[in-house]
């Protein structure tokens, strides 16, 4: 088309002012974002406000770290950076730059309809990562004045909304017995779902164990079971007894339900072997399970119930 | 000669005036987290937060705080499971700083930078939007604070063995009154 016009104008001059306008009115539609679409920029300077040139700036969508989009480009020498077209999202901000601290920033959110501006100051130092910063006792809650200091003189600080410093002090102990309280409710937790594998055997075993023309195997084996699942049952259940109880909180929610089942199958656990070897010595015997012994299916049902109950209590909630 | 004593005065006085110092208190707050895992989806809300602006020279600092406890999902089992995995005891208060100009009251968006101490970690979020709606001399601010567990280092938490996911998004809710 070009060439078209070019030709038919016969005039180089004209053709060339022609093309240049074409190019000046084509162009900022080709550098401006596609509809929808939004920009980052910036400027990285370091402590003194200089320029940090050549720094690489990557930014990665923060939805996805797994498989994050990445792009990276470098500061120009008045240590600007400038991503354009980024779909609209939170993306993931890493500054590195020989000389200075690594910076990462979780999060810069970049809308469809603007530019958002991110500029930056790096530390000068080894290239480490820097932020979010480690825990040390300048960048705690409880050291709000280094931070009012470095933000602004006229910054509020904690003592400004009413918090004491008591408030804001750490309790290493409490830590401690909440860490203890979790890990042994992961054990309770795990080993309360290792115990419904062989709960649902011995359900399972218990057809061919409890009718009329039933072998001494099928009897054994559903035993075996019923003893492996008790033996787990308990160990599941000692370490939700013995894990430890944070003073001052109240049950509420699910874990109510789910305590409140215990009562119901803790004891079935324990009279469920009971009922089951008295009717195991019946059935040796060549007698017809009689008497209290017949309560061991129906006790067995009620506690592999509530168990389960119990389980799916916690599993829709955690 | 007391014209131009007058004029001096009035010229001096003007950036006093114009840099004058105002206060903004928040006045009632909803900060919810939200949680996702493959089995559920779970909310902790606290309306504990407190909050406070101070303006000098048209730039606001801001400094909101909430203790973690205050969060309450209507699971005491869950609750006490997050306070542990955000070592809510070590660090109970949760705090975010922001600077903006004062002018930003006026607008009906505003995208803030802010930095959140939390689980004994700093982070920093860029250009975050809020909308703000201003009516009565009192001004609601509500927005998404697109957080996750991995920003403050915090292990995430699993039911049935399984991990809750790395996003935990807060969405605020906040009504501030100048002072």
């Amino acid at each position: 088309m070009l060439r078209k016009i070019f030709r038919n104008r016969h005039n180089g001059v004209r053709g060339l002012v022609f093309f240049v306008c074409l190019v000046v009115a084509i162009e900022p539609s080709l550098v401006a974002q596609t509809a929808g679409m939004g920009a980052l920029t910036g400027r990285v300077t370091d402590a003194s406000s200089n320029a940090v040139p050549n720094a690489t700036v990557t930014v990665t969508t923060v939805e996805s770290v797994e498989n994050g989009q990445t792009r990276s480009t470098t500061t120009g020498t008045d240590g600007t950076y400038r991503f354009d077209g980024l779909p609209p999202g939170n993306y993931r901000l890493k500054i590195e730059a020989a000389g200075f601290k690594t910076l990462e920033i979780p999060s810069a959110t970049v809308s469809g309809t603007g530019t958002a501006v991110v500029d930056e100051k790096l530390e000068a130092g080894e290239p480490i990562s820097a932020k979010p910063a480690a825990a040390s006792p300048d960048n705690l809650p409880n050291a709000p004045s280094s931070i009012a200091t470095s933000s602004s003189a006229t910054a509020p600080s904690l003592s400004d909304l009413g918090i004491s410093p008591e408030q804001t002090q750490g309790n290493p102990r409490e830590q401690a017995l909440l860490d203890k309280r979790t890990h042994m409710l992961k054990i309770h937790q795990r080993l309360g779902l290792i115990t419904t594998i062989p709960l649902i055997a011995t359900l399972a075993t218990s057809i061919n164990a409890g009718g009329k023309n039933t072998s001494t195997t099928s009897r054994d084996l559903h035993t075996a079971l019923g003893a492996v699942t008790g033996d787990l049952y308990f160990m599941t259940a000692y370490y939700a007894i013995r894990a430890p109880r944070v003073p001052g909180t109240e049950s509420r929610g699910p874990i109510r339900f789910h305590k409140a089942m215990a009562w119901i199958h803790g004891p079935g656990m324990i009279l469920t072997p009971i009922l089951g070897i008295m009717a195991f010595d019946e059935k040796n015997k060549g007698e017809k399970v009689h008497g209290i012994a017949s309560a061991h299916g129906p006790v067995a049902i009620v506690t592999a119930g509530a168990f389960g109950a119990a389980l799916l209590s916690v599993s829709v909630k955690f | 000669m007391n014209k131009k004593i007058l004029i001096a005065f009035v010229l001096l006085a003007l950036p006093a005036f114009g840099g004058s110092d105002s206060q903004w208190v928040l006045e009632q707050s909803s900060l919810t987290y939200h949680v996702s895992h493959p089995l559920h989806e779970s909310e902790g809300v606290s309306h504990a937060a407190r909050g406070k602006g101070v303006c000098h020279a048209g730039e606001c600092d801001f400094l909101i705080a909430v203790a973690v406890k205050s969060f309450d999902s209507g699971d005491s089992n869950r609750d006490l499971h997050m306070i542990q995995v955000t070592r809510g005891a070590e660090f109970p208060i949760v705090t975010v700083r922001t600077h903006l100009p004062e002018s930003a009251a006026a607008s009906a968006t505003v995208n803030a930078d802010l930095e959140i101490q939390f689980a004994g970690q700093t982070a920093q979020y860029k250009q975050i939007p809020f909308k703000l709606e201003t009516q009565g001399g009192k001004t609601h601010i509500t927005g998404t604070i697109p957080a996750t567990l991995s920003d403050f280092k915090i292990d995430p938490p699993s039911l049935l063995t399984i991990r809750v996911k790395n996003e935990m998004p807060v969405r605020v809710d906040m009504t501030w009154h100048p002072q």
